[in-house]
């Protein structure tokens, strides 16, 4: 158990340093941010001088050795654009996007798990389509087209919650919901294969004969097992909620990462990429080590470190 | 064994909504294949004192804007038409890529163990720890937008979905005796793996491509909607909409249609995918 | 020297009569993004600027029919070409009690144009070789040469606390900013909004509204569902068919001004078909601006023949040249041999996708082959302002100096040598030389209508429309936009 553990963090710091490589070199490849900082008008020599002054003349490799070195010493650096410790930035946005990922997280799942169950232990019934319908609409609207028109429903014309900003619980719910549709199809459908692959087994088969009715079954057995693939599944989505939420965020003005990460990109502060694709790696692989050690404790077959 | 059957065999055991289902998929390949010949009007073709024109209003030559025109006063019809065929065209390309490289990598992982199993797994861990849209939007700014791009970007970010699955399953396949048995009578692991494991990992890895192909054509309009998608004037239905939305109150016409579209696309691909893999299934068909 | 008189008087009967307007105690006002810096010698956006000038005094500044006016200096004097003295006002204070004084002047002019500062506008106020107290209330500055844009570059000099930029240290100023303006900062959720307290005994009067919240909101449909439900009272960076909508809303009202911004097509005179002149004349013949200022913008545009606006010194008449002819455009085109040349049409989301597929349809229209090539922006400015060969046969830029002189206009597009240049010709570099080299306004004039007869033949670029900037408000706002496209909460009034 030690040694699986030690292995699996070993792996985590190579998955990180593999992350924040790649993500390095495609980030300058795509050029500096230099010509976003000065005026219009500036002149070749002002702006060869500030590119001098951020050093983004040195060649690509004594950028990333002296990059390397900093992130040996915990150290992030300072963004060029707004002047502060690219951590200070990154951090300011943490809270709001643990807030907008755990409830999207909950709408998925509360939403995703009970239809894809229904779907499963109701096979052929008349409401399986159009559940399969409404799950499919969640995962067919762009968040773009969903968010504006919850927006203009919910905020214009209802007047009952908050049309942007951050004020309140209530500003959380339409985000959410816009986050949360994506990733509630996937879940509905991995509950619906796990629990159709569930029920199809011997045990199943067995209680049904010695007369335990259906809805004990599932609930005792057959959603206890059919639940790994479901944490498997949030696990991963993990990282598409902390950061991937760039287009939710805009939308609905939701101050997260996902809004800073594409600001961020667009103005060329490296750093502040870094420092995102850091932390959602960091959180990524933390999750999915949780996720792991939490098989082993739904379903004891599972030993840790036969692999 | 193996668990593909005759597609006729399929089929005379369908249900009417997976008939339904099959229609209206073809419908939508069809109408993609052969959009120049079925659109009214040229899609690019803009009229600027014909704009934001709703459905039925007379078009020029006698002809009629059948769902109206879009901001630019181009054919929404044509356009949308059009837009079918980019759309599919690059959900279909990039679940491809995706999917035979994922399957390839993931089996690959799964039967050879050892230090390939590592560096593989621990790259497509690389891979899933960056957000899809954060490296497509950087991948774009280094490329360039663009059709190829796209499917490359598109592609090449989302195999890993694909490899877990694939690599979990090969897992659980190559302990089944009869592997082991084939393997020990010297049968090459090429044609191991695509003989044997291949069909009994597909029912899974269909689910997630099916999943896969709404998110692709997803994908394209979020990257529109930042203005990262296909190249204008080519319509895709990301495209419509996202320059739709900006006239949701005043142009229904242009969100409504190419969304509906999308979710009938979605749908039928989603239940059709459903569909087959409850078939290829062994455990689940041994139930249905 | 009376006019100025005239003014300082007519501007302290405004302040008087500012007494007499009603007061409302929160103003939300939504931008497109946050401040990137508070600190104004070093950002340089036009949402840090809407935030930070409320905060600041600057030198000078402009009234609303354009004129610069005093500010911070009183008045001040031409003593000789290249030698101007600034009487520096006195009274004002900082947001932490101490007086503004000469020094502070000197200070943020020094500072600004200090490499190690690393300020972005360095190349604003670099024409400047030094700032100097020379008695209490007189501040002499002197330039490097005579330099007839040095008055509408210090409209943008915002003029910050020595004493306290010299203790705090310049990040932590940049968080916690002390100016003399009538706003202070009261808080900084980053990414979210800023909030600013009123100075209730600022030097020119009671500020209307008690605070102003500004929040940051992105998306431009998501702005106008702010103004609808009355999240926001003041919106920034509308479209035309925002505009169009928020017309029907009788709560509601649109604000806009023509700005200094002119909207205006790059063409390549370094690479590709665009090289020969003939090429570039058909394109200019292919585009009917009207058509695109009615339909596409929605009248939200003032046709303009060259590449300036008439908010601009510098503009000139009847220059002409540029009728929508297409039937001379094919016709250029074939004296060119160029029928279906290939155009590759630069664009990043930046620019509006409309215009971009209009103009490209006017192109084709004309016998070109137009391909549009969008990039995120970053990677736009790479190519446009990098070699000649990857940067394009075409463009569109939205170009404003904050300036108000064609100095900052033509000069840095098309000067030989300049980043944004791809053209070269000695004749039209004299003229921009010596326009940007003598002081009398006279003079100027006709050199720049030379150097605008000079693109009119060569076409390296030419002008759609003169920009409007538009802003939603509510029915209560009172406040006309300028053309410099200043946020100033100062002129804003409340009429329930």
């Amino acid at each position: 158990m030690p040694r699986y553990l030690v292995s699996r963090l070993l792996q985590a710091v190579l998955t990180t340093f593999g992350v924040m490589t790649i993500v390095f070199f495609v980030m300058r490849l795509s050029g500096d941010p230099v010509l976003l900082l000065v005026p219009e008008g500036a002149t070749r020599e002002h702006i060869d001088a500030l590119r001098r002054e951020l050093g983004f003349d040195q060649p690509i490799w004594r950028q990333y050795l002296t990059f390397l070195a900093g992130l040996l010493r915990f150290e992030l650096g300072v963004s060029v654009v707004q002047r502060i410790p690219a951590w200070d930035i990154l951090a300011s946005r943490i809270p709001y996007t643990l807030a907008l990922a755990g409830a999207a997280l909950v709408v998925a799942i509360g939403l995703g798990v009970p239809a894809g169950v229904t779907m499963a232990v109701w096979r052929g019934r008349w409401f399986e389509r159009p559940i399969a319908a409404l799950v499919v609409a969640g995962q067919s609207m762009p968040t773009f087209l969903t968010g504006i028109l919850m927006i203009m429903l919910f905020a214009v014309t209802l007047r009952w919650l908050p049309s942007s900003g951050v004020e309140g619980p209530a500003s959380v719910i339409m985000p959410a919901i816009a986050l949360g549709m994506l990733s509630m199809s996937t879940f509905a459908r991995m509950a619906r294969i796990a629990v159709v692959d569930e029920l199809g087994k011997d045990y199943v088969r067995a209680g049904l004969a010695r007369g335990l009715s259906p809805g004990k079954v599932v609930a005792r057995h057959v959603l206890r097992n059919a639940s790994i693939p479901v944490v498997t599944i949030a696990a991963l989505e993990i990282g598409n909620l902390l950061a991937g939420a760039i287009i939710v965020e805009t939308v609905f003005a939701w101050p997260g990462i996902g809004q800073l990460a594409i600001q961020a990109i667009q103005s060329r502060d490296f750093l502040v990429v870094q420092a995102i694709v850091l932390f959602v790696s960091l959180v990524y692989v933390v999750v999915n080590l949780a996720a792991d050690l939490l098989y082993a404790s739904i379903d004891p077959r599972i030993r840790l470190g036969s692999s | 064994m193996s668990a593909v059957q005759p597609p006729r065999a399929l089929l005379a055991r369908a249900p009417v909504s997976i008939i339904v289902m099959g229609s209206l998929l073809v419908v939508f390949v069809v109408v993609a294949v052969f959009a120049p010949l079925l659109a009214p009007f040229d899609p690019a073709r803009q009229s600027l004192i014909l704009r934001l024109r709703p459905p039925g209003s007379a078009g020029p030559h006698g002809m009629t804007f059948l769902l109206g025109t879009d901001d630019l006063g181009r054919d929404l019809l044509s356009r949308v038409i059009h837009g079918a065929r980019a759309s599919m065209a690059v959900a279909v390309a990039s679940v491809s890529l995706s999917l035979v490289l994922g399957s390839a990598l993931g089996m690959l992982a799964g039967w050879r163990r050892g230090w390939v199993e590592v560096v593989i797994m621990r790259f497509v861990d690389v891979m899933l720890s960056i957000p899809a849209i954060l490296l497509a939007v950087l991948a774009v700014a280094v490329a360039g937008p663009g059709f190829q791009t796209l499917i490359l970007v598109l592609g090449l970010t989302r195999w890993p979905r694909y490899a877990r699955v694939a690599y979990a399953q090969t897992l659980q396949v190559a302990t089944l005796p009869y592997i082991r048995a084939a393997e020990l009578a010297g049968a090459s692991a090429t044609r191991l793996l695509l003989r044997h494991v291949l069909p009994n990992i597909a029912g899974p890895l269909l689910v997630v491509a099916t999943a896969e192909f709404g998110l692709m054509i997803l994908f394209e309009a979020g990257l529109s909607f930042l203005g990262l998608g296909i190249q204008p004037p080519t319509p895709s239905w990301g495209t419509i909409m996202s320059a739709g939305r900006q006239y949701i109150e005043r142009a229904w016409w242009l969100t409504v249609f190419p969304g509906g579209c999308l979710f009938l696309l979605v749908l039928s691909v989603n239940v059709l995918g459903d569909w087959i893999r409850d078939r290829l299934d062994p455990r689940a068909r041994t139930r249905g | 020297m009376l006019k100025r008189l005239g003014l300082a008087i007519f501007a302290l009967l405004a302040s008087s009569v500012v007494q007499a307007q009603p007061f409302r105690e929160l103003v939300t006002i939504d931008l497109p993004n946050d401040a990137a810096t508070l600190d104004p010698h070093l950002q340089w956006d036009t949402d840090s600027y809407a935030i930070y000038r409320n905060i600041f005094d600057n030198l000078v500044t402009r009234d609303a029919t354009g004129r610069i006016v005093p500010q911070i200096a009183e008045s001040w004097r031409q003593v000789d070409d290249t030698t101007i003295t600034f009487k520096i006002r006195t009274g004002v204070k900082f947001h932490d009690g101490t007086a503004l004084t000469a020094e502070d002047v000197v200070f943020s002019i020094r500072r600004i144009i200090d490499p190690v500062l690393r300020s972005p506008q360095l190349s604003q106020f670099d024409q400047i070789a030094s700032a100097d107290v020379t008695d209490p209330t007189t501040v002499t500055v002197k330039t490097k040469t005579p330099y007839p844009a040095l008055m509408a570059q210090l409209v943008k000099l915002s003029i910050v606390p020595k004493a306290v930029v010299e203790r705090v240290g310049a990040q932590a100023f940049n968080l916690q900013p002390v100016g003399s303006g009538p706003y202070k900062l009261r808080t900084w959720q980053r990414g979210v909004s800023i909030t600013l307290d009123a100075v209730p005994d600022y030097w020119r009067g009671r500020p209307t509204f008690d605070s102003a919240n500004f929040r940051v909101v992105p998306d431009v449909a998501t702005r106008v569902a702010d103004l609808q439900t009355g999240r926001a009272d003041i919106v920034r960076q509308l479209g035309p068919d925002e505009a169009v909508r928020l017309k029907t809303d009788a709560r509601l009202q649109v604000l806009s001004a023509p700005t200094e911004r002119i909207g205006y097509m790059f063409i390549n005179a370094m690479s590709g078909p665009t090289q020969d002149v003939r090429v570039r004349r058909a394109i200019t013949h292919a585009i009917d601006r009207k058509t695109l200022i009615d339909a596409l913008l929605q009248g939200y545009g003032n046709e303009v023949d060259i590449v300036l606006t008439r908010a601009n010194f510098g503009y000139v008449d009847g220059i002409g040249g540029n009728a929508y002819d297409p039937a001379k455009a094919k016709a250029l085109l074939r004296e060119a041999n160029a029928v279906n040349a290939p155009l590759s049409f630069l664009t990043s989301p930046a620019y509006d996708r409309r215009l971009v597929e209009a103009l490209q349809q006017m192109l084709q229209e004309a016998g070109f082959r137009v391909d549009i090539q969008t990039m995120d922006h970053p990677t736009f400015l790479r190519r446009r302002q990098g070699r000649p060969d990857e940067a394009g046969s075409i463009s569109l830029g939205r170009w404003s100096c904050a300036c108000q002189d064609a100095d900052g206009v033509i000069f840095p597009l098309f000067r030989s040598g300049s980043t944004w240049a791809k053209y070269a010709n000695p004749d039209f570099d004299k003229e921009v030389d010596a326009a940007r080299s003598v002081l009398d306004e006279a003079k100027r004039l006709v050199h720049y209508r030379r150097a605008f007869e000079i693109l009119r033949e060569d076409v390296p670029g030419l002008g759609l429309y003169q920009d409007y900037a538009i802003y939603g408000a509510r029915r209560e706002v009172r406040w006309q936009p300028t053309a410099n496209e200043a946020f100033f909460l100062f002129d804003m009034r409340w009429q329930p």
